[in-house]
């Protein structure tokens, strides 16, 4: 997983860290049951503050993100998980409303939009 | 969670300068930054925690040892870098470790020898032979030798260049990554703590400012900017330090206290325009 | 080993950049010895010239400030001040067996005759004269340091002048005097106490110096 820190964005550090581990989560490059790299190593590696990743992490927890195992790291929650799926369904809606909103512009009448739909899907059952 | 340096209450009188009641906890596992103004007392705490100056009043544990009471044992697990060397300039690098082994039982020489390689120092160089930044990885690599579970730095990257001071942050975030070590660390060039400092106790003309997270220290304060005409005397009277110039004026700010002036630029504040701008009270001090 | 011995060694290494002076030190009196025929003249300026260089660990610390390489180390003051003694005394004594052993070997090349006694009595004036000197230097050094306190360098040659000066003087039909002298054990054993008493007093001293001092 790519982690880089911004020193001018502005945007809280641990905020950052957030945001990057969240990006991970959805497009699957962090995995289920997947560790995430040692708060103290993140630390060192980013020369950033132990507190400071440690307030990211708790916060992903907080946020059902990742759970905490004592002793043994952080590792991502499944995908199943409640949280993750709304965060999911919420991306297929704005996709979705967008395609729509798309659609509307070029004229599209309904049952063209919803045959183009059949048809993708269709075409990424191998995945 | 174990504590590595507590500090309770520390007092200190001198003709012309006094330590007031200061207080602050370092737990294991950490770095804390001890900053402030030069002459606001931070050689002082230190010299008072190594017991090189007798305090007038409060507590001092190191690794839950008494400072004074348990003097030896506290400071056989306690390594110090000054802003200077403190060996003898005609000793080699070898006869460094010869001297000085001897009083820590747990001196492990490959480790002196392996730190040596590390820092790329050559053990037949004379301590007067070396750079500054040398000369501190020595202090450096003595502690790790004996494993020194706390380390104290002293204004220990004054005089020393970008490249040096950058090491000697990832030095010391290795140093603490097992969460075993603890480092205090004082400095007036706060831009090395802004990311690696997990605390900040902040000294300021003797007075202690605030001890406590670095976020949170951070997130205390906003640099709010304007116009001239916008500096309203609500906001003048709010703000913990103005500065004006002919086309504007910057000041900080409590965070609780912005929201009254959110029409203007608020952005988030260093520790340097923290230190800066809270320091400035001090002025008519000297 | 114990942390007063520790302090010792560090202190030997503090001056070891000096060997060759104080090795110097240690022979140059063999001339005087030879100039004046004398093992006792020849042991007393080496003791007097010794004592001279006791005050190079001082200067080496107070150079480098070392008082805070001190402040960290894992040892008492007490040990560190009572190591210090031992390396002058070590010192002191290396200059004692020093000139004890090349003196009589060159004084004896000039035909001069050196007996025993000769050497007892070199000896114990040797070592109260290094003790009466170095006693005062120590605490000096402790209070004032190696550069304000370097008046204290010539102790030594101060107190060597005033024996110099009043030995002669000295009342020889005083019976205490002649008593002490006509017993060689009276005299050795009289020496030896008021050099330990001597010492007792100096380290007391220099130890609370140091206990107060901030450094």
């Amino acid at each position: 997983m790519k982690l880089i820190i911004s020193n001018v964005s502005g945007v809280p550090i641990y905020e950052q860290i957030k945001q990057q581990v969240k990006a991970a989560i959805l497009s699957g490059e962090l995995k289920e049951d997947e560790a995430l790299p040692s708060l103290r190593t993140l630390a060192k590696d980013l020369k950033i503050s132990v507190l400071t990743v440690t307030r990211a992490y708790t916060e992903l927890e907080q946020e059902g993100f990742v759970k905490n195992v004592q002793g043994r790291g952080c590792f991502v929650m499944g995908r199943g998980s409640e949280l993750m799926r709304e965060q999911l369904i919420c991306k297929v809606e704005n996709g979705l409303t967008d395609a729509i909103k798309a659609a509307k512009i070029a004229n599209l009448p309904n049952e063209e939009l919803h045959r183009l739909l059949d048809i993708l899907l269709e075409a990424n059952t191998d995945d | 969670m174990t504590n590595y340096l507590e500090v309770k209450n520390l007092s200190k009188s001198f003709d012309s300068f006094q330590l007031h009641n200061i207080s602050f906890t370092l737990p294991k596992g950490y770095i804390m930054g001890l900053i402030g103004p030069n002459g606001s007392g931070k050689t002082t705490t230190i010299k008072l925690i190594l017991n090189m100056l007798q305090r007038n009043g409060g507590e001092i544990k190191i690794m839950g040892l008494d400072n004074i009471a348990d003097e030896q044992k506290a400071k056989a697990e306690l390594g110090v870098v000054f802003d200077t060397n403190y060996f003898s300039d005609d000793w080699q690098v070898t006869q460094v470790e010869k001297s000085i082994s001897v009083f820590y039982p747990n001196w492990k020489s490959e480790r002196f020898a392996e730190m040596l390689r590390k820092f790329h120092i050559a053990p037949t160089k004379k301590v007067k032979e070396l750079s500054k930044g040398m000369q501190m990885k020595l202090m450096l690599a003595c502690a790790f030798s004996y494993d020194a579970k706390l380390l104290i730095l002293d204004e220990p990257t004054s005089g020393l260049d970008p490249v040096s001071r950058d090491e000697l942050l990832q030095i010391l975030s290795e140093y603490i990554e097992d969460g075993e070590h603890s480092v205090l660390f004082s400095t007036h060039i706060t831009g090395d703590l802004e990311r690696a400092a997990d605390y900040i106790t902040y000294i300021s003309y003797g007075e202690l400012f605030f001890s406590g997270s670095k976020d949170e220290f951070v997130d205390m304060f906003r640099i709010v900017k304007g116009g001239t005409e916008e500096l309203s005397a609500d906001l003048k009277e709010k703000a913990v330090g103005v500065r004006t110039f002919p086309t504007g004026f910057e000041a900080l700010v409590k965070t609780e206290d912005t929201g009254a002036f959110s029409p203007l630029s608020i952005e988030p504040a260093t520790i340097d325009e923290i230190v800066v701008f809270t320091s400035k009270k001090g002025d008519d001090y000297e | 080993m114990s942390n007063t011995l520790k302090a010792t060694k560090l202190d030997f290494s503090l001056v070891k950049p000096y060997i060759k002076v104080i090795g110097f030190t240690m022979l140059l009196p063999i001339a005087f010895a030879a100039i004046n025929r004398s093992i006792l003249t020849g042991v007393s300026f080496a003791m007097c010239f010794i004592a001279m260089t006791t005050g190079y660990t001082f200067s080496v610390t107070e150079k480098n400030s070392m008082e805070r390489l001190y402040g960290i180390l894992p040892i008492k003051k007490s040990e560190m001040v009572t190591g210090r003694y031992l390396f002058v005394l070590a010192l002191g004594a290396m200059a004692l067996v020093v000139s004890l052993i090349t003196q009589p070997i060159v004084l004896r090349a000039m035909g001069e005759s050196v007996g025993a006694f000769d050497m007892i009595s070199a000896a114990i004036g040797g070592l109260f004269l290094f003790a009466l000197y170095t006693v005062f230097q120590i605490p000096g050094y402790y209070k004032y340091g190696a550069i304000k306190g370097r008046v204290f360098m010539y102790i030594p040659v101060a107190g060597f002048l005033a024996t110099l000066f009043f030995l002669p003087k000295m009342p020889a039909d005083n019976p205490f005097v002649t008593t002490v002298v006509s017993s060689p054990v009276l005299l050795i054993g009289l020496v030896l106490v008021l050099v330990v008493v001597m010492y007792v007093v100096s380290i007391w001293f220099s130890i609370r110096i140091m206990e107060n001092k901030e450094m």
